[in-house]
């Protein structure tokens, strides 16, 4: 058989198939259009309780908690979460609602959302990491602060240190593992675009 | 607007038309299990719809249509954690593979709809690029047009075709007829 008599007869079993074609009416459409908007709205609104749940916690805190630390420290964790909550408004983490679908080739649109889905990866430091580090860094300072303060009685300095300590660890791991799984799926991503390029610039 | 609706309506309207079955084969092509196609294929229906309202005729309606319609099911696969975590392959790599997947072939009547199953279980492993070839491919668009629609020259595509061709030759022949050619 060649490699055309072959092809010919699955092009033809290809064709026959009978799929369930759908069609959908006017009414159907514009449904489905507003459900869509709907979806990107709850998303969004998912989104932004995250930062009010957190604003809502370090706002408490400004109030029950008197010193100059522990105050500042909240206020700056508020403004991380309102900066990332602003950034996600702006960006968008996830596209949902996916645009310019027609006026670019398969190709181009593949390697734009490749290279975004990768930017928005390398980039969750600077924007949904270090916006958190300065508050939180000043919050467990004041935490220090205030048990340091308790009469030297009250005191053992060995229980303080490890629960600063661990304290400390545990914050810098979770930065750190967000950051080294984010490293990790980029380099993926990455990998996928070298491919892409390598086949689409090899013979163009 | 309604001028604007209606303009999307009949475009639609025409699309299905004229490509309807095309966009079914193509929304199993890249999910097979049929919640997640019917899913895939109503989310390429309404992007076609949302796009025409902005249709300028710079291209032809079928060039259109297939572009939003892959480029959509491309953006499903990027937002899938199942397909995600799945390797995807180019036809180069399909190729160098041989005849992994013929070993089967040897039985003398393979079922049709057995042969479509493997050659959806073949589309799917090829990563998006290559997996719009082979569906344009099969949908009978010659290179140029797959060039069109895709991005890359009409070159590359008749290789690209030709390799089609080839892997689909070797892993869909029929039994007992195993002469390479």
């Amino acid at each position: 058989m060649t490699n055309n008599n072959s092809s010919d007869e699955l092009l033809n079993l290809w064709k026959s198939q009978k799929p369930q074609s759908i069609s959908l009416s006017a009414k159907e459409l514009r449904d489905a259009s507003s459900k869509l908007e709907r979806r990107v709205y709850w998303r969004n609104i998912r989104e932004y309780m995250g930062a009010a749940i957190v604003a809502i916690a370090f706002g408490f805190y400004m109030v029950k908690f008197q010193t100059v630390l522990l105050r500042l420290g909240s206020g700056l964790t508020i403004a991380g979460a309102l900066f990332v909550a602003f950034h996600l408004f702006r960006k968008g983490s996830t596209a949902v609602m996916t645009t310019d679908l027609e006026s670019k080739s398969c190709v181009e649109f593949y390697r734009t959302e490749l290279v975004r889905q990768r930017d928005l990866l390398l980039s969750v430091w600077k924007w949904y990491l270090m916006p958190f580090v300065p508050g939180l860094g000043l919050f467990l300072l004041g935490m220090l602060q205030m048990v340091l303060r308790q009469p030297a009685s009250h005191l053992h300095y060995g229980m303080v240190a490890l629960w600063f300590g661990a304290t400390f660890a545990m914050c810098a791991a979770t930065f750190a593992l967000v950051e080294w799984l984010n490293r990790r799926a980029a380099k993926e991503i990455q990998k996928k675009i070298d491919t892409l390029d390598q086949h689409t610039q090899a013979i163009d | 607007m309604p001028g604007t609706q209606n303009k999307s309506d009949d475009l639609y309207n025409e699309a299905v038309a004229a490509h309807g079955p095309a966009l079914s084969r193509l929304a199993r092509g890249y999910e097979f299990d049929p919640e997640d196609c019917r899913d895939l294929l109503q989310e390429i229906h309404l992007a076609m719809w949302r796009s025409f309202a902005g249709f300028d005729g710079r291209c032809s309606l079928r060039t259109w249509v297939y572009r939003v319609a892959h480029n959509t099911a491309a953006s499903h696969i990027l937002r899938s954690r199942r397909m995600k975590s799945k390797t995807m392959i180019s036809l180069e790599e399909l190729e160098e593979q041989g005849g992994i997947a013929a070993k089967d072939d040897t039985s003398h009547s393979i079922e049709q709809s057995e042969v479509l199953e493997r050659l959806f279980a073949l589309i799917q492993c090829l990563n998006p690029l290559d997996r719009q070839v082979i569906l344009l491919y099969l949908e009978g668009m010659d290179a140029a047009s797959i060039g069109e629609v895709t991005g890359i020259s009409s070159g590359y595509a008749a290789t690209k075709i030709h390799r089609v061709k080839a892997i689909l030759a070797e892993r869909f022949r029929k039994g007992g007829n195993h002469d390479k050619q």
